[in-house]
């Protein structure tokens, strides 16, 4: 909500005279700058667009325009994908590993965040600001002895359950610091009431905080979701069979074969996931600005 | 419990891997101090990814800070325009359409820039070449030059990140009461001054925090390069991230991949400590 509720009071309109050139001129250069960053956003994906629609040879015939076509715009490449590739079993992987993520790290997140947030034991804050560190180390430092354990300890080396393993490491500071935020803000006044009417403190959560702090939960599932969906380094080095693999990793792996790229299944394969995350990223994305900011605004 | 065991450990694992030598084939063969490290130092492809994980970070830093920057305010401005005229729910739908190049998963919106980068069939180099004639033949082989897949890599960093600069800088804007703004402009200072002597100051704690995610994103982060390049041409653009895996898991020497990404870390300790100390004195406030 930061970036709405910040503009707090309304610029006073200056549109009473007929024409206000200066307003004019100010509005048309906003409009020309805006023009220029969302070509500058879109124009890699235009071209995944474009590709992922038009005929294989009209991407190659260099008398046809880049961005445009020839022959008839087909879906050969959609279903390509889903009658010659591993395409569905990728996404249902993908589906099924992000879909225990969520779980895993809401069943840590919710009690731990509301443990942090409203017991005062000596050092709560501390350890929730350690949990939040760990998020700064990243996969990259953690990859080959993660690989080492999930082989030998667990012995889930090449099947999916091993990135259910895995991705935790990463989602859970992150959705554990969102979610002590989140408790924190709701007011500790409407718990004691609960108490006060004859809650024990396990119901007092149940059955009022939980209820106000669906949006929280909402929220932290949406990036433990989003962010088991951008892991690449840990799918690429744990999973190689291909029934076992997730997007991210088959469609690079397996749509391109030696030198040859399917480069219109490759689009379709890649915008489909991609467009899904993107706006539920979008949805929450002020929230994930303030998990980020929150210790630095308030 | 379960960071502790997932993190924790894994972690001193890599300590102890760098410090011994481990072999996926031949087992381990005990505490060999610091040798891994001062072998790395006698690498010149060490280096090589050494010095191109710090210009790669830094100049896509740059690059984000300015677009990223300028899009902030653009976007100040225009949700300001909006709440007079067209509502905000499409400031809201322009806003999503910007952030794409963030909230896409790189790993899958790559593929539009490896085509733009097609050797054979580069749109950039036939929009600039064959229509616009800025280029002359031979065109850039975007992949296949040392110096050009520099370039190509830094954009894609580049395009990459500036949305969430962008939101940072934002967040911080909006935290600014107008009547900041209005007493600088009656003060009598220009953009740049109110920028620097009025909006820094203010915002200066998100714009930092901010930053040390992204450094430590882009420093760490093996997607971009492994897929554009891989490292090539002939390991001219490697980064650190992506020699760890290439001698760790592809050349099955646990050790000295261990050593290339921990080298990362005395640097990701510095962004970590900067990060409390800013934590604490805000609550101390």
């Amino acid at each position: 909500m930061s970036a709405q509720a910040g503009a707090r009071r309304p610029i006073a309109a200056t549109g009473r005279r007929p024409i206000n050139w200066r307003r004019t001129r100010r509005l048309t250069g906003l409009m020309v700058a805006l023009l220029f960053f969302l070509f500058l956003a879109f124009f890699p994906i235009f071209f995944m667009i474009h590709g992922a629609f038009v005929a294989d040879y009209d991407l190659i015939d260099p008398s046809v325009s880049p961005f445009w076509f020839s022959r008839p715009l087909t879906l050969t490449h959609l279903t390509y994908l889903f009658d010659h590739t591993n395409f569905v079993v990728w996404a249902k992987n993908s589906a099924v590993v992000s879909g225990a993520v969520v779980a895993i790290t809401l069943v840590v997140c919710l009690p731990g965040g509301y443990a942090l947030a409203r017991l005062r034991f000596a050092g709560a804050q501390n350890i929730g600001i350690a949990i939040f560190m760990t998020y700064l180390v990243p996969p990259i430092l953690l990859f080959l002895p993660l690989v080492q354990i999930v082989g030998n300890v667990f012995n889930l080396l090449n099947t999916k359950w091993a990135l259910v393993l895995v991705y935790p490491t990463f989602t859970i500071p992150f959705c554990l610091w969102l979610m002590m935020g989140f408790f924190r803000r709701i007011p500790i006044e409407i718990e004691e009431a609960a108490l006060v009417d004859g809650c024990n403190r396990w119901q007092a959560v149940w059955h009022v905080v939980l209820p106000v702090s669906v949006p929280g939960i909402l929220t932290a599932a949406i990036f433990a979701f989003t962010l088991s969906m951008q892991d690449f380094i840990y799918a690429l080095v744990m999973v190689s069979p291909s029934a076992e693999k997730v997007l991210t990793i088959g469609i690079p792996t397996e749509l391109i074969r030696g030198d040859v790229f399917y480069w219109g299944e490759l689009f379709t394969a890649a915008l489909i996931p991609a467009v899904v995350v993107a706006t539920l990223y979008n949805f929450f994305l002020d929230y994930f600005v303030e998990g980020i900011t929150g210790g630095a605004i308030k | 419990m379960y960071i502790l065991l997932l993190v924790g450990y894994p972690f001193f694992l890599a300590l102890y891997f760098s410090l011994s030598s481990v072999t996926v084939a031949g087992g381990d063969n005990g505490y060999v101090g610091l040798s891994n490290f001062l072998q790395l130092g006698e690498d010149p492809q060490f280096w090589t990814a050494f010095l191109n994980s710090w210009v790669f970070t830094f100049v896509g830093e740059i690059g984000k800070a300015v677009l990223g920057i300028s899009l902030a305010f653009l976007l100040l401005a225009l949700l300001r325009e909006a709440r007079s005229r067209f509502g905000r729910g499409s400031v809201w739908v322009i806003r999503g359409l910007i952030m794409i190049p963030w909230t896409m998963p790189i790993s899958l919106a790559i593929w539009g820039w490896k085509w733009m980068y097609d050797p054979q069939f580069s749109v950039i180099n036939r929009v600039l070449g064959d229509w616009l004639h800025v280029m002359q033949h031979p065109y850039p082989d975007w992949l296949g030059d040392p110096l050009f897949t520099r370039i190509a890599i830094v954009a894609v960093i580049i395009w990459k990140g500036f949305p969430f600069t962008a939101v940072i800088v934002l967040a911080g804007l909006t935290s600014i009461p107008q009547d900041i703004f209005d007493a600088a402009k009656v003060d009598g200072a220009g953009w740049l001054r109110t920028w620097h002597y009025v909006i820094t100051p203010m915002i200066a704690p998100i714009l930092f925090i901010g930053l040390i995610f992204d450094v430590t994103y882009t420093l760490a982060d093996v997607t971009i390069v492994y897929l554009l390049s891989n490292g090539g041409p002939y390991g001219t653009t490697e980064i650190l991230p992506t020699i760890a895996y290439h001698t760790g898991i592809q050349g099955g020497n646990l050790s000295h991949g261990a050593a290339d990404a921990l080298v990362l870390f005395p640097f990701l300790l510095i962004a970590m400590v900067f990060f409390l100390r800013l934590l604490y004195r805000r609550q101390e406030a």
